[in-house]
């Protein structure tokens, strides 16, 4: 095992463990006692093992997870910001069909590997965004009357 | 022989017809993530309030039979499930089709529905009064040891490591416990708006398993040059049947234990698919292959979540208690009916009770048949390329979360969860265990607390839990279990990584 | 130039005057009625079929769809109602009385009487006394015997902490003095019925409706309507003042619709107005009568009168705890 994937299992399972170790002292603290029984119980286990895994971690004898390499992180993250613009702004701000489309035609142009500069490429892309679109508003706004937030636009 | 005097029924024009639209309908809404068996159903009852008593339950039966089934559609294709019957569906099921052998996969999965399902409506048509006891054999003391149960498949469910196996099924316990708690109204863990109504399971189900694969194709990157190279293979639907035939192991598992567990009002529906599967790779000669793709898994886990179809409504046909959330749907079908089930329903109202049950064995083949047919083109899906298929199922996820209630919060847990989840797999561990302590957590929980406070009325805690029969059994199932994960833990000490044991 | 400043505040008075009071159109749009229970539960069937003809000319002209957000005893979807729904006539309630005033009394929850405001209501479902067809009860008196023989040793089953259901056994408990031990169940009516059935429990608080189904299907014996009268669909079942214990109808179920506090009030008026009428629809009363579902309409006054009712005899009853 390299000295990169060892490091990032140190940091993932120390922040695995500090979740449990808090969760646990929320659990033993909060009132009422009758409420927390259960949740007590599970806390326990949590912590134990999230630390036992931390140790591993620390001493090296990890056995499974490739972790992330350099390449992967740069390749996901601007597919990630979109996805967290969309999902946490964008769906409940300009309305979720906009936000769909864009975010579709983003991702498209980010991760689509076709050429950029060929006309027939964008036709294609508007093409999937606009199917896409259309469909899912047939499907959940006709038929299951799902409510979705406002548009701007219409 | 009363079901098969009422067989025509079925058949008459108008019932037919009606038949077909709920086989086709609730493929399609089956198939829509983040909407459940239950919901479908929901949807369907005002379609009823105009028809014919008869002819509106032939509508639902056919509609309940064939969502769970659509539900493998997602589940195999875009890794979404859409209900927690179809969890087990994806291990192996979103594997096969990333080989190109989505069409296998399709197809042995209706297949295998098919079998599971006509073998839950038989149960149903021929034992109903000796399985109506044994729905009413589960109390709070024997739900607690099931939950437990559950949880110590954990360990051995879709996870190389034991201990982060079972680390993730206790985040999943944990998150089962945000919101307030249901019996005393108590808010627990509320650090977020989004999750003051605790985590709702679908949007998490669907976080859990499609946004990690998302994640995972944005990592490939823009040019990706092993990408297009995945050829959809065709498969005929003749050896399909044959491969079905052939591994008659895990179809006999599933069946069994969808049969069995469907029965138990509240828990049945929701884990028989996992239970199944991870007790037909414990048997299996080939255990070593599960989650990459291997048969067996889609057999085991679709036989056993349309075997639970039948059997869980009986108590609702013969108690007048639903079982599940989608009885007490159907159990609103009968009633603007005015038709009470119990004892007298057979006897009362053969005309409508039969074409029902009729319904669904007919739904079973007519969703086996249209499943075969669509399944070849449906395959296709694999030959999208990944940053299409990206898109794609990031929307459908945050629509299919959105849909359950209405609710932003629930698609913000997904995303949170989805993306957490993905970093969590790097480091190896996985969604499955977590799901299922998040679906177990409260059903524990509840009849734990619910037990302990008949105990400590009456016989006291000990003899409550730890006396009768069905306790201890289900505890000696327990001690087996965590006793078989403790020695293929010791096992595979001998190797000192997966990656050589794999090399 | 000056009638021209005029003209144009005369105008935009009269243009925010139309915006204030220019729900004319309303709806426009599918509305969506939030109920805290599950799929498949009563308030859940009961609210689709009441609902069933708002897309009617006479109704609102528009469907209602029903959305469920349940969990702890209903309090998941009030509190949501409560504080995150949008107050613009789109988003409607269905309430349960006397659960979440109950709720609100006993703390833990964001919301109170004061942070809705009633629509209509359209049916009230009493709680009964149920035990197993074979169990050796046969009337109050036989439970109440057992119970003060055996204090606190006497389970019985029921939708929640602080639901009717609880109410209804708060008030046993004092008016006939004795101590028993009441269990909530996690999966609702159904799942405490169950119990009943069963024999988990020697006793259940049940729905009226669910209970009328039961003992048709001759798995439960019913002892005691927690009302002040009989019901119709039970008259050979006595009240509980019948039998000699000083209980009122605080525990009957009543089901409406609500909106959040902040709707704007034409459109409670106009709601206030139509609901009850739609309530009213033939085809509706026969399909809740077929399903055994006792209905009980009334208008957003008497609801209003109601609600304050409710809320003083549980803050009495509350406050002994």
């Amino acid at each position: 095992m390299t000295d990169l994937p060892r490091s990032q299992h140190v940091v993932a399972s120390g922040i695995i463990a500090a979740v449990g170790l808090s969760v646990a002292w929320i659990s033993w603290t909060q009132e009422p006692a009758a409420a927390f029984v259960f949740p007590r119980l599970i806390a326990t286990v949590f912590a134990v093992l999230a630390v036992w895994t931390f140790l591993k971690a620390l001493t090296g004898r990890t056995k499974v997870g490739a972790g992330l390499s350099g390449q992967a992180v740069r390749q996901l993250a601007p597919g990630l910001v979109v996805t967290l613009v969309y999902v946490f702004w964008a769906a409940q701000a300009i309305g979720f069909y906009t936000a769909t489309a864009l975010t579709v035609l983003i991702l498209l142009v980010l991760y689509d590997p076709a050429p950029h500069g060929r006309a027939g490429t964008w036709a294609k892309r508007i093409a999937i965004t606009a199917g896409f679109v259309a469909v899912m508003y047939g499907l959940f706004a006709g038929v299951l009357n799902v409510f979705t937030p406002r548009e701007v636009f219409f | 022989m009363d079901f098969l005097f009422y067989m025509g029924d079925v058949f008459a024009p108008v019932s037919f017809a009606l038949l077909l639209f709920g086989t086709v309908f609730g493929l399609i809404l089956g198939a829509t993530p983040g909407l459940s068996p239950t919901m479908t159903v929901a949807l369907m009852i005002p379609f009823t309030f105009r028809l014919e008593p008869q002819q509106g339950l032939i509508l639902l039966g056919a509609a309940y039979t064939s969502t769970v089934a659509g539900g493998a559609v997602s589940a195999i294709l875009l890794k979404i499930p859409g209900a927690p019957a179809n969890i087990a569906t994806t291990l192996d099921g979103h594997a096969m089709a990333k080989n190109g052998e989505g069409a296998r996969a399709l197809q042995l999965s209706f297949l295998a529905s098919a079998v599971g399902g006509v073998f839950g409506v038989m149960l149903l048509i021929f034992l109903t009064p000796v399985l109506a006891g044994w729905a009413l054999a589960f109390g709070p003391s024997e739900l607690f040891w099931l939950a437990i149960l559950g949880v110590t498949v954990i360990g051995t469910l879709d996870s190389s490591s034991v201990v982060k196996g079972l680390l993730s099924g206790c985040i999943g316990l944990w998150l089962a416990t945000i919101g307030f708690d249901d019996i005393m109204g108590a808010q627990r863990f509320i650090f977020h708006d989004a999750v003051a109504g605790g985590i709702n399971v679908i949007p998490a189900l669907i976080g859990l398993f499609a946004i990690p694969q998302v994640i995972a194709m944005f990592a490939r990157g823009r040019t990706d040059p092993g990408a297009e190279v995945i050829a959809v293979r065709r498969h005929p639907i003749g050896s399909a049947l044959r491969e079905l035939l052939g591994r008659k192991a895990p179809l006999a598992i599933g069946t069994a234990i969808g049969s069995v567990i469907g029965l138990i009002p509240g828990v049945g529906g929701q884990i028989a698919g996992l239970v199944a599967y991870d007790q037909s790779k414990k048997f299996s000669r080939e255990s070593s292959k599960f989650g990459t793709g291997h048969p067996e898994g889609i057999i085991a886990a679709e036989s056993a979540n349309n075997a639970m179809v039948g059997p869980s409504l009986v108590p609702l046909l013969t108690l007048s208690i639903p079982g599940s959330p989608t009885a007490a749907v159907l159990l609103g079908g009968l009633l603007i009916h005015g038709i009470f089930p119990g004892p007298q329903l057979f006897t009362n109202y053969p005309q409508v009770v039969w074409p029902f049950i009729n319904s669904m064995l007919v739904g079973q083949v007519l969703m086996c048949m249209f499943g075969l047919l669509i399944a070849g083109l449906a395959a296709k899906v694999a030959k999208v390329p990944h940053g299409v298929m990206a898109a794609v199922v990031l929307g459908l996820a945050v629509f299919g979360s959105y849909s359950v209630q209405h609710s932003m919060g629930d698609v913000y847990v997904m995303a949170t969860l989805g993306i957490g989840m993905y970093f969590l797999e790097r480091f190896g561990f996985s969604a499955a265990p977590l799901v299922l302590g998040l679906i177990l957590g409260p059903i524990a929980e509840a009849n734990f607390i619910q037990g302990s406070m008949i105990a400590n009325a009456t016989v006291g805690v000990w003899n409550y839990f730890f006396t009768g029969w069905m306790n201890w059994v289900l505890i000696a199932i327990v001690a087996g279990s965590v006793g078989y994960s403790a020695w293929m833990e010791v096992r595979s000490r001998r190797y000192t990584s997966k990656e050589e044991m794999l090399a | 130039m000056k009638t021209f400043i005029a003209g144009i505040a005369a105008g935009l008075i009269a243009a925010t005057g139309a915006g204030a009071d220019g729900h004319d159109s309303y709806p426009d749009r599918p509305v969506m009625l939030m109920v805290s229970y599950g799929a498949g539960g009563a308030t859940d069937f009961q609210a689709r079929i009441v609902t069933m003809t708002a897309g009617n000319e006479d109704a609102l002209g528009m469907p209602i769809a029903i959305v469920n957000r349940p969990g702890a005893g209903g309090r998941v979807g009030w509190n949501w109602l409560a504080t995150q729904a949008e107050a613009d006539g789109y988003t409607l309630g269905a309430y349960n009385v006397p659960h979440f005033i109950a709720q609100s009394i006993e703390g833990g929850v964001s919301y109170s009487a004061d942070d809705f405001e009633p629509i209509a209501n359209w049916g009230a479902d009493p709680a009964v006394f149920v035990v197993a067809a074979d169990s050796e009860f046969d009337s109050m008196e036989d439970v109440i015997a057992f119970a003060e023989a055996n204090p606190g040793g006497l389970t019985f089953s029921g939708a929640g902490l602080f639901v009717g259901h609880h109410i209804a056994a708060l008030q046993l408990e004092k008016a006939a003095g004795v101590e028993l031990a009441y269990i909530p169940n996690n999966s609702g009516g159904a799942g405490a019925m169950r119990a009943v059935i069963a024999g988990e429990v020697m006793g259940g608080v049940n729905n009226l409706s669910d209970a009328f189904r039961a003992q048709e299907a001759g798995t439960v014996k019913i002892l005691g309507v927690f009302d002040t009268e009989r019901s119709d669909f039970l008259p050979d079942v006595p009240t509980m003042q019948e039998q000699g214990y000083e209980i009122d109808d605080a525990s009957v179920n009543y089901r409406g619709v609500m909106v959040p506090a902040g709707t704007p009030q034409p459109i409670i008026d106009r709601l206030a107005e139509i609901v009850p009428a739609m309530f009213e629809n033939a085809r509706v009363q026969s399909r809740m009568e077929a399903g055994g579902s006792p209905m009980e309409i009334m208008t957003r006054d008497e609801v209003q009168q109601m609600w304050s009712d409710r809320q003083e005899t549980l803050e009495a009853l509350l406050a002994d705890l």
